[in-house]
């Protein structure tokens, strides 16, 4: 009766619950042909800000790129600016910047790009001074002034070789200054640029979508349509490649998962040339690490290798250098000084000479999800390794992105992990971003003669005294170990067979350009 | 209650409380062994871990320097193999049962040690106090516990950090009102008992009467509670250490922790370094829960079955009717 | 029925009146949770954001620097009104995140919750009434040790039989990003929404990313069904009205299923009302395994960017929900069965 009525409705329900799954089996919505297509790029890196003025991480950028633009760019697999909303820049003197700008651009919402929008963008970046933002690369700006609706001059504090090069980083994306406000961070669902592609829709945490912008001035994306999808875990993003669920797979696939992707068929592994660095900071300014002993003992006892090998399988490299390998003036200051691989006896007798107890307490913080799942794995090797050596006891801690960066850079922790991508291929980039007296890092670090190194650097436009420059101050770099560096690696990521461009867009930029990847139909 | 007489003598109360056990027959009692049995294997691999245990729950290499190898499927070496980390599944699993243990035990004794004495004062004294702490409880009794549990493990680990302490108490919070309510419902129908009147007709102090005559009578149904409390415990600390809010994975082998970062492997089709975890947990928890159940169905009148002797009526002629009986049973 | 049970609607709105109290102290636990975090909303979340001067103006104008019970108070008139507050650290409608990630986490639970209650009461009749076979045996211990596996493990081996081995199903989200984006989701029901669009192919994915994550959940939460419905079958039938069926010589099988069945039944709404509780627990858990974009994952995302405000808000949506299930099992119960009323 009522017993076997019921396993005659379960029956019947199951039935039509797995013929309707078999009916949604295979592959997803067919995407039409290659000029319309939609291109689905599944990642673990969850955004920041797409404000230029609201985020310094490689998510939010990589959007900005796309949905905004800057006066100049750095073309793919290019080296040096060239005009994109500009039409021409050149310096008057060398603290003067003057560009042209490009007549007919308009946003997204219509309105007409002009030079007032380049002086608003600026002083709002640097105005709002947001700590997780990159007002900081706008450090040599004194003044915008626009001298005409299509003419803007900067005014620089100091001679600074590098600006066209800070003008091609998102912190330099152009907002229009009708809608968007000068106080404040701009709503994530309400993002307008110039750049190929404007927000359709945007799911926090789960789902950005971009659509090809119509009235764009250049020439159209090679794509319609891109879908980013957020992944809680690299595993569902690896399994999500592998049935055809998403298109690319890019930031953050462990060694472990990329080891199996390569030579499954229908997939294809794709390394580009990038320089990703890891590293660990010091707050110089809280114990222990206020002890130079300490810190040195620490680069000595640091087993690179180890990691590099045991949690990333060998993709990654170990760094000697906050400069990287492949950039100018690159040299193994680190390797010099301390040597490749661990030194415990050194180290014994650093901290032993400076009349330290052994073994000390250390505090280190790290990140979960932001550097990708292995950041557990790679901090727990160097707790292995420093502990091991009988010197430390370490302590780790961790926080999520958000209030990590907001801690980190106020000074919080004593110690902690962080990664850094290139704004620009340039060492100044990397070296005046993390040694200078008013670096971001926010670390207490502060030495006179480097300072004064990198006021040279950016003034000179002679490449040899720009190269001795950056090499002296690696040098002193090592000496004063405020910050030391770990490992550097490469993009890599998992497409689907019939993916264009993406080799093409793994340059040392960095900058994840859409508009180039296509579909084979 | 029927059964042999019980001497008197020490403990007679306590004896009395668990003299249905001896007596019950048939399955009850060997599902109530088979638990007992895997309970006091994984006590045992808790007390006895440093001996048992082939290697140090963080332990990733041997004396003379040589790393274990990272993700390595079972072998002789490694009966359970390795995990991401280069380190013993199988002694992962041993410490576990040492963390999972520890910190279930402090945390039925903090819940009891609060639970009981309120629901025994809660029933015996009734008035507000009594309709406060129910509502507080029921209040408490409702929301879903792992939300609670996740929210003050959060809290706690802001301030006093991560450990077994902090697990513990976030733990501990959820299960109080299981043991309030059933001994208060408990105390209620005690209290009424005639000897309890006498008790105060003869002007024995509340605390005499609780102490010494409710609290016997009442007692016996907080084992089971306990058992089944313990078996909840656990599966609340894996789903804290799955989730993050658990024990530092360097402080202690965890089991939830483990399985976390084993879903990343399961994609690579690594399937040593959750499976073992996710055993244990299965067996330990099953295990308690099955001493728990057979408690129950030992201790509870209701249901408790004994062995009787079959009636057997004597021949004669039969007449089934098929007489029509009242749809609603009469004594709900 | 007998004349001196109490009128349904006097029940109800007794009823509803004794809930008041318990949301009330809901709340209040929820506000002093809340007020025990380091430092206030604005602060934990947005900390070193902002200049000191800006800081102490937003929590300000927001109210955190006032006495403890002022806010209090306007606390639970926000709740009245519906006002949950603007997350801190996206600056989020709190109402809105309930609306699209509570009906994620309703799709899942609600299917997790069928699924449940055929499983469990399935197994706990056959249980219940082969009691002691082999048959009773083997349901007694499915129900234990279907109980005892952690949501997360059975997760682990879904995932990689499912997803890994075999390839058929999908382990995350809860339709693959283009359907996700495509279709048109006016309720947020994704499997509501595709049958109301008509589309088809959406349908069978969106099942496709349903049955892994609420199959683990509601075998879950079948097993404590199976327990309590095997009990309240054994007290049925050990109930004096079914020996007297038997006594008149009534075929066991009509005794069984005519008569007890029916009644063991009756306490099923009651028990799924007591499991909502444990439903929204494994909810959570579900959500982290399978990356399925609910109320659980979004509080721990939250509670991991030490955004306070959202994560009260949850709670609080949560807390007040729980309260309207009780209420609404009690009043079915009461419907059913009129001697339950006071």
């Amino acid at each position: 009766m009522e017993a076997s009525r019921w396993l005659r409705v379960v029956a019947l329900a199951s039935v039509l619950v797995l013929g309707m799954a078999a009916c949604g089996e295979g592959e997803p919505a067919q995407p039409e042909a290659e000029q319309g297509a939609t291109i689905i790029h599944g990642t673990t890196d969850p955004w920041q800000s797409f404000d230029p003025a609201g985020s310094y991480d490689l998510p939010s950028w990589n959007i900005i790129q796309n949905v905004m633009e800057t006066l100049v760019t750095i073309e793919p697999g290019g080296d040096t600016p060239v005009p994109q909303l500009a039409e021409s820049c050149d310096y008057d003197d060398p603290q003067t910047y003057t560009c042209t700008l490009r007549q007919g651009v308009t946003f997204h919402d219509g309105s007409a790009f002009g030079a007032d929008d380049v002086k608003f963008s600026f002083d709002r970046n640097i105005g709002i001074e947001d700590p997780e933002g990159a007002s900081s690369l706008l450090a040599s700006l004194e003044e915008v002034e626009v001298v005409d609706d299509s003419t803007v001059t900067f005014h620089l504090g100091a001679a600074d070789s590098t600006w066209p090069f800070i003008l091609t980083t998102a912190a330099a994306a152009i907002v229009p200054s009708d809608t968007y406000s000068e106080t404040e961070v701009q709503s994530d669902q309400n993002v307008i640029g110039t750049g190929r592609y404007s927000v359709a829709e945007f799911r926090p945490g789960e789902q950005l979508v971009l659509e090809a912008y119509e009235d764009y001035w250049g020439d159209p994306p090679a794509n319609s349509r891109v879908i980013v999808q957020l992944f809680d875990q690299s595993s569902a993003l690896k399994l999500a490649v592998e049935q055809g669920e998403v298109d690319i797979a890019y930031r953050n696939l462990t060694a472990t998962e990329i080891e199996d992707l390569r030579g499954q068929e229908g997939l294809e592994v794709i390394e580009g040339n990038g320089t990703e660095i890891r590293y660990l900071v010091f707050n110089v300014e809280e114990e222990p690490f206020d002890e130079l002993a300490v810190r040195k003992a620490i680069a000595m006892t640091i087993d690179r290798q180890a990691i590099a090998e045991n949690v990333y399988n060998g993709t990654v490299e170990p760094l000697y250098s906050m400069n990287p390998v492949g950039l100018a003036g690159h040299i193994d200051a680190f390797a010099d000084e301390y040597g490749e691989t661990p030194d415990v006896e050194g180290a014994t007798q650093v901290l032993e000479d400076a009349g330290l107890d052994v073994p000390l307490d250390l505090e280190i913080w790290w990140t979960p999800s932001h550097y990708g799942d292995l950041s557990a794995d790679e901090y727990t090797e160097i707790q292995r390794s420093l502990e091991e050596s009988g010197l430390f006891n370490v302590t780790l801690e961790s926080t999520e992105w958000d209030a990590y960066t907001e801690a980190a850079f106020t000074g919080q922790y004593p110690a902690y992990q962080l990664g850094w991508f290139p704004d620009y291929p340039d060492a100044d980039n990397y070296l005046a971003s993390f040694y200078s007296s008013d670096t971001f890092l926010a670390n207490g670090y502060s030495n006179r003669e480097v300072d004064d190194l990198i006021a040279t650097e950016k003034a000179s436009t002679d490449q040899a005294e720009r190269v001795a420059a950056f090499e002296e101050i690696q040098r002193i770099a090592a000496e004063d170990v405020p910050i030391v560096p770990i490992w550097q690696g490469a993009q890599v990521a998992a497409v689907r067979e019939g993916i264009t461009g993406v080799e093409e867009t793994f340059d040392p930029s960095f900058v994840f350009r859409y508009w180039l990847v296509g579909k084979a139909a | 209650m029927i059964g042999p007489p019980i001497r008197r003598g020490r403990l007679a109360g306590i004896r009395r409380v668990f003299a249905p056990i001896g007596e019950a027959r048939g399955l009850p009692r060997w599902v109530l062994w088979a638990g007992i049995a895997i309970t006091v294997l994984f006590v045992l691999l808790a007390f006895l871990a440093p001996l048992v245990s082939p290697y140090d729950f963080d332990q990733y290499r041997l004396a003379d320097g040589s790393r274990f190898t990272k993700q390595a499927p079972p072998s002789s070496d490694h009966l359970f193999g390795t995990n991401v980390m280069s380190t013993d599944v199988l002694s992962r699993v041993i410490y576990g049962s040492r963390t999972a243990l520890s910190v279930v035990v402090i945390a039925v004794v903090f819940s009891m040690s609060i639970g009981v004495p309120l629901g025994l004062v809660s029933g015996y004294f009734g008035g507000k106090l009594d309709r406060i702490l129910l509502l507080f409880m029921d209040a408490l009794f409702a929301f879903p516990y792992l939300l609670l549990a996740i929210v003050i493990a959060f809290l706690l680990s802001e301030t006093i950090g991560r450990g077994v302490m902090t697990a513990a108490i976030a733990i501990s919070v959820v299960y109080v009102p299981q043991y309030f309510r059933v001994v208060r419902n408990h105390v209620i129908s005690v209290r009424e008992e005639p000897f309890v009147e006498a008790a105060r007709a003869m002007g024995a102090r509340p605390r005499t009467i609780i102490g010494r005559y409710v609290f016997f009578n009442v007692v016996q149904n907080v084992p089971v509670i306990a058992t089944l409390n313990a078996a909840d415990a656990i599966l609340t600390l894996a789903a804290l250490g799955f989730l993050g809010y658990g024990i530092q994975p360097t402080e202690a082998a965890e089991w939830g922790y483990d399985i976390q970062r084993a879903i990343a492997d399961a994609g690579a089709g690594i399937w040593w370094t959750g499976l073992w975890p996710g055993v244990a947990i299965v067996l330990l928890v099953t295990g308690l829960t099955l001493v728990g159940e057979g408690l129950n169905d030992v201790l509870n009148p209701v249901l408790r079955r004994r062995r009787t002797e079959p009636v057997v009526f004597p021949e004669g002629p039969e007449t089934p009717q098929e007489s029509g009986l009242p749809e609603e049973p009469l004594n709900r | 029925m007998a004349r001196q049970t109490t009128s349904l609607r006097k029940y109800a709105l007794t009823r509803l009146a004794l809930a008041l109290p318990i949301v009330l102290l809901l709340l209040t636990m929820v506000f002093l949770l809340m007020r025990v975090a380091p430092g206030d909303p604005i602060s934990a979340a947005l900390g070193g954001r902002l200049p000191a001067e800006e800081l102490e103006r937003r929590r300000e104008a927001a109210g955190y620097d006032r006495p403890l019970v002022v806010q209090y108070v306007e606390y639970l008139g926000d709740v009245a009104t519906g006002d949950f507050g603007t997350t801190v650290s996206d600056n989020r409608p709190v109402m809105n995140l309930i609306a699209q990630n509570g009906a994620a986490t309703l799709e899942l639970t609600l299917t997790a919750m069928v699924l449940a209650v055929l499983v469990g009461v399935g197994v706990g009749l056959v249980s219940g009434r082969f009691r002691d076979t082999p048959l009773d045996f083997g349901g007694r211990l499915f129900g234990i040790v279907i109980y005892a596996a952690p949501i997360f493990f059975l997760g682990f081996l879904g995932q990689l039989i499912f997803g890994k081995y075999l390839g058929w199903l999908p382990t995350s989200g809860r339709a693959s990003p283009v359907v996700s984006f495509e279709l048109d989701t006016p309720t947020n029901l994704f499997v509501l929404d595709a049958i109301i669009a008509g589309d088809w192919s959406a349908l069978g994915d969106i099942l496709r990313h349903l049955i892994l994550p609420a199959t683990t959940l509601g075998l879950v939460i079948g097993g404590v069904f199976t327990r309590l419905v095997r009990v309240n079958v054994l007290q049925t039938l050990q109930g004096d009205y079914v020996e007297a069926a038997r006594a008149r010589g009534l075929p066991e099988r009509n005794v069984v299923f005519r008569h007890a069945f029916k009644n063991a039944l009756v306490p099923v709404v009651t028990v799924m009302g007591l499991q909502f509780a444990l439903l929204l627990s494994g909810a959570v858990l579900t959500e982290q395994t399978f990356n399925w974009p609910g109320l659980g994952s979004e509080l721990i995302r939250y509670l991991d960017n030490r955004d306070y405000i959202a994560v009260q808000g949850i709670i609080t949506f949560v807390a007040l929900v729980v309260v309207a299930i009780s209420v609404l099992i009690d009043f079915v119960n009461a419907w059913v069965d009129p001697r339950v009323r006071y």
